[in-house]
């Protein structure tokens, strides 16, 4: 150990010199604190014996110096002192010397404080390379999560419809990954999906799991899957990829303005509200499904809520950090001062700003303990297109073609599975010419369903028309459904090209025993006057629509021009 | 700050009560409590885990995370797992995720 001592004693001074070099340690001397101070920085030794009292420098200042010149490095300072008063004493350690020898010099106690601060020293450089050990560490992990955060939200972002007018939202992630997810999308027909997603826990670990999440979701729902076909999906996906300890609770919306219905499902979500024009809450609707990675999914777990959308309606949707977010008491917000602001005294178009306000006001300084997000959708705006207008999506274009295709599905196929986005994909993926797909979707979306529902069900479109009928309409719908043992809807659909475009027949025809079609044409075209969609649309977007037979086969042609 | 457990054993039977705050920090004491007897009993075959939330204060979705493993561990659908004593808090936290299809919860 390298050792510098600062002593004007010269008789002192070269007592230690010869203590110290006996036992090995290379020594170097000055004779006051100045050069003490020039020394140690030319010289780093490992520890300074210092005197007190010296001309140009005393030992004080000298060691305040030292120890300001290293402050990374341990480097101990032992003060040689006469005085044994308790005062002197605590004046050499207040002055950043780690002990003191009382002169005379006891050889002895000489060794030991040396190896004693030999072993601090060692002890200290252990620590050092540590710490500098972490903090490499700790900028590698933090330059691999900015890398992470960056492919999460361009995954996440991309084709996020978040800036849907209809939409407000806020999210407050509680470290740099969020691990709540909140995406929406617009369906092939015009509809609204949102998902808002809390996966168990946060950071790193919470966000990966929204990856595979937020691919499924645009992906299904650029198809024409339901919210039920997403949740069942989005769940076994994530049952498969996650560890058992890991789930995540989850709300799906969908919001069709053109058919004035609202769907709903919620697993391991807290209560979705939803306010009329007046601000009152008129329908909670709770998790009652498993949250998603946690099981296989059954029948009964696809099932959704559908309410009757009011153009007044506002549904409003949070994570359990809202309600759970602490103040510094530690007492929680709670339900009940989120439901009090629904109790028809607050203008609901205030209703979002005035809950995040009595939020904050309540955590005050309070640290975050969890993701915290709110989510509001605005019924009457459900049907503005958002400020960019929808993401594009990359398809192949294929110049205009002779081709056909027929699918046939019995009554077990229709019960087992919705076969809308089947044959839309087969269909986009031949030949989906742009700026005419959304029409396309509606014109088979509308007649298939009409098939389905009318033809084989023969449910009645005029129960539509009341708000109980409305929900009866779909209760009936599913026990039908569920019920039908035989019965059969060809489709077919095909494309000849034109000098500028082509022309696309579909041809749908169910098994049922039809109705009088002066009388269907003229009640299914009242629908429009309550979902605005239905027959009397396809009308509009076609060229031609004709029905043969008992109108169980209907037939409608589509003419395109390139753009 | 998190809570504390403590674990009563008698023959066929593990009782894991949980107090004070039931949240990712008691992740590796809980596991520790009932993984004896599951490697004890060759997987949780005839094992019945009571989990007496009685002095639970709070409970987060690390720890439902936790009943989901312990589920698992203790042969999944074959589970026999009682969650027994929790406060009207708790309990609308564990129905909102719909656990009781997954535990019997008194």
């Amino acid at each position: 150990m390298k050792i510098l001592i600062v002593d004007d004693d010269r008789i002192n001074s070269t007592i230690l010199n010869r203590l110290l070099t006996r036992d090995g340690h290379p020594v170097v001397t000055a004779f006051n604190g100045r050069d003490g101070v020039a020394l140690f920085k030319s010289e780093q030794p490992d520890l300074v014996l210092m005197d007190i009292r010296m001309p140009l420098m005393d030992g004080y200042e000298a060691a305040r110096q030292i120890k300001e010149s290293s402050p990374n490095r341990f480097v101990p300072i032992i003060f040689l002192t006469a005085v044994t008063d308790d005062e002197g004493l605590a004046q050499c350690i207040k002055a950043g010397g780690d002990d003191f020898l009382t002169k005379p010099f006891n050889r002895v106690i000489l060794q030991a404080k040396i190896s004693a601060m030999e072993r601090i020293r060692m002890l200290h450089s252990v620590l050092q390379d540590q710490k500098e050990q972490l903090e490499r560490h700790r900028d590698g992990v933090r330059h691999e999560l900015e890398v992470g955060q960056h492919l999460f939200s361009n995954i996440v972002r991309t084709g996020n419809l978040l800036d849907a007018p209809c939409l407000n939202h806020w999210t407050s992630p509680m470290s740099l990954f969020n691990g709540d997810l909140l995406v929406a999308s617009y369906t092939p027909a015009g509809g609204l999906h949102i998902m808002l997603g809390d996966f168990t826990g946060h950071g790193l670990s919470a966000a990966v799991g929204a990856l595979p999440l937020a691919e499924l979701f645009y992906g299904l729902t650029a198809q024409g899957f339901s919210i039920g076909d997403l949740a069942e999906q989005i769940n076994e996906k994530l049952a498969r990829v996650m560890p058992t300890r890991m789930f995540c609770a989850a709300c799906l919306i969908e919001v069709d303005y053109r058919q004035k219905s609202i769907m709903v499902w919620n697993g391991g979500l807290p209560d979705l509200l939803i306010a009329d024009g007046q601000g009152r809450l008129v329908r909670t609707i709770p998790s009652n499904h498993l949250p998603l990675g946690i099981a296989p999914m059954t029948r009964e777990d696809r099932k959704v809520e559908i309410i009757e959308m009011q153009d007044d309606y506002r549904v409003f949707l949070h994570s359990d950090g809202l309600t759970e977010a602490t103040n510094i008491q530690g007492e929680m917000y709670g339900n009940e001062r989120l439901l009090a602001h629904f109790g028809g005294h607050t203008p609901p178009d205030q209703l979002f700003e005035v809950i995040l306000e009595d939020l904050k006001a309540f955590r005050e300084d309070a640290e975050q303990t969890d993701d915290v997000s709110l989510l509001e959708v605005v019924c009457a705006r459900a049907g503005e297109e958002p400020p960019g207008g929808s993401a594009p999506r990359s398809r192949k274009d294929i110049p205009p073609a002779h081709w056909e295709m027929a699918f046939a599905f019995s009554a077990a196929t229709l019960k087992a599975v919705d076969p809308l986005p089947t044959i839309i994909n087969a269909l986009m993926n031949l030949q989906a010419p742009e700026g005419h797909r959304e029409r396309i979707y509606t014109i088979l979306a509308e007649l298939f369903s009409n098939a389905l529902d009318h033809g084989l069900l023969q449910l009645d479109t005029r129960t539509k028309k009341t708000s109980e009928g409305f929900l009866e309409y779909y209760a009936q719908r599913e026990i039908r459904l569920a019920a039908l043992k035989e019965g059969h809807i060809n489709v077919r659909l095909a494309h000849t090209p034109l000098a500028d475009g082509g022309e696309l027949r579909v041809r749908v025809e169910d098994s049922g025993s039809g109705f009088d079609p002066v009388q269907i044409q003229s009640h299914l075209e009242g629908n429009l006057d309550h979902g605005g969609r239905g027959i009397a649309l396809v009308r509009t977007l076609c060229t031609e629509l004709v029905y043969h037979g008992n109108a169980n086969i209907a037939e409608a042609t589509y003419r395109w021009t390139s753009q | 700050m998190s809570g504390t457990i403590t674990v009563s054993r008698s023959d066929k039977e593990t009782s894991i009560s949980i107090k004070g705050r039931f949240n990712f920090e008691m992740h590796s004491q809980f596991r520790t409590a009932y993984q004896n007897e599951i490697d004890g009993s060759g997987g949780g075959k005839g094992q019945r885990f009571i989990i007496d939330l009685t002095g639970t204060e709070y409970i987060d979705s690390s720890a439902l995370g936790m009943l989901l493993l312990l589920r698992e561990e203790a042969g999944a659908n074959e589970a026999d797992i009682e969650i027994i004593n929790a406060r009207p808090e708790i309990r609308k936290i564990l129905e909102t995720a719909n656990f009781q299809r997954l535990f019997k919860i008194t």
